[in-house]
């Protein structure tokens, strides 16, 4: 049926023939590893990290990393106060720029329906427990708005460069169902 | 709330604070096809013919039947479908014969 209904539309010239091959190369090239040099700089530079929090987009393509949609990107920042997460309670809406595509528990209802409920029983699940004088913000995403967290940057990475950091950052803590820590490099 | 009241005010995407099951930390790399299906959706939003808003809207008004037992991009590729026919663009008819030949071309294939 995909296969169908591409041909249909490229026989009526609704779309180019090689559009499709070249929207694949676009996604292959979308890994957790952009959103991982975007917060390994954002560490590092204070002042990029005040303009990431001010217009995600923006500082995104700051560092050579184009949006290929027509979404707002707003970066959440983890604190000593604060626990974010973000969900997509309609559908499956995600950072696709900077992270890719979504992995299918993102998209599955247990996810959608519990994280803003329960994001503590959530997060526990993930083996992430929060303590209760920290607040945790769920951000539910849109077709158009798309968020993105900045985790806390791990106790004993000071004299890691940007590049170690980067690979300490992993898909899972940019959703905030984890936390960064110095041995999680080897995650999804 | 009553279970009428429930349906009349939630869509079947409409799941945030529902009761559900543990999470399973599922994940599973794409079938070419549905690379493909992805790759197609933002193409088609590219061009204004389907947004990702109306793509949305499409996979909910699939009822709650189709949205349980189709996948994930089962669903977008239907819906695709559906909401080109109700502009006009394509004609169910169009669709079916080209299914035909595509299978005649690669029988069996997944398509």
């Amino acid at each position: 049926m995909e296969t169908a209904f591409r041909e249909l539309l490229v026989d009526k010239k609704l779309i180019g023939p090689g559009e499709i091959r070249r929207q694949i190369e676009v996604l292959d090239s979308r890994t957790p590893a952009l959103g991982a040099k975007v917060v390994a700089r954002a560490w590092v530079d204070p002042s990029f990290r005040a303009r990431l929090l001010a217009n995600g987009r923006i500082a995104c393509e700051e560092l050579g990393i184009s949006f290929y949609d027509d979404t707002e990107l707003i970066v959440l920042e983890n604190t000593e106060k604060v626990h974010n997460l973000i969900v997509c309670t309609l559908c499956s809406c995600y950072p696709r720029a900077v992270l890719g595509l979504p992995p299918d528990w993102y998209k599955a209802k247990p996810y959608r329906a519990r994280a803003v409920k329960e994001p503590r029983a959530v997060l526990a699940e993930f083996g992430t427990v929060i303590p209760d004088d920290v607040e945790i913000r769920v951000s539910d995403s849109t077709a158009v708005v798309r968020y993105l967290v900045l985790p806390q940057r791990p106790a004993g990475a000071e004299d890691y460069t940007e590049e170690q950091l980067a690979a300490l950052v992993t898909r899972d803590a940019m959703i905030g169902v984890i936390p960064v820590t110095l041995n999680a490099g080897s995650q999804p | 709330m009553s279970e009428t009241a429930n349906l009349v005010k939630r869509l079947p995407n409409d799941l945030g604070g529902q009761d559900a099951d543990r999470i399973q930390q599922v994940d599973h790399p794409l079938a070419p096809w549905e690379k493909r299906c992805h790759a197609l959706a933002d193409v088609l939003d590219y061009h204004k013919i389907i947004s990702t808003e109306e793509k949305r809207r499409g996979v909910e008004s699939l009822g709650a039947e189709m949205v349980g037992k189709l996948t994930y991009y089962e669903r977008w590729i239907v819906c695709f479908a559906n909401i080109l026919f109700q502009k006009g663009i394509l004609t169910p008819d169009e669709l079916a014969r080209k299914m035909a030949e595509v299978e005649a071309r690669h029988p069996g294939a997944k398509m």
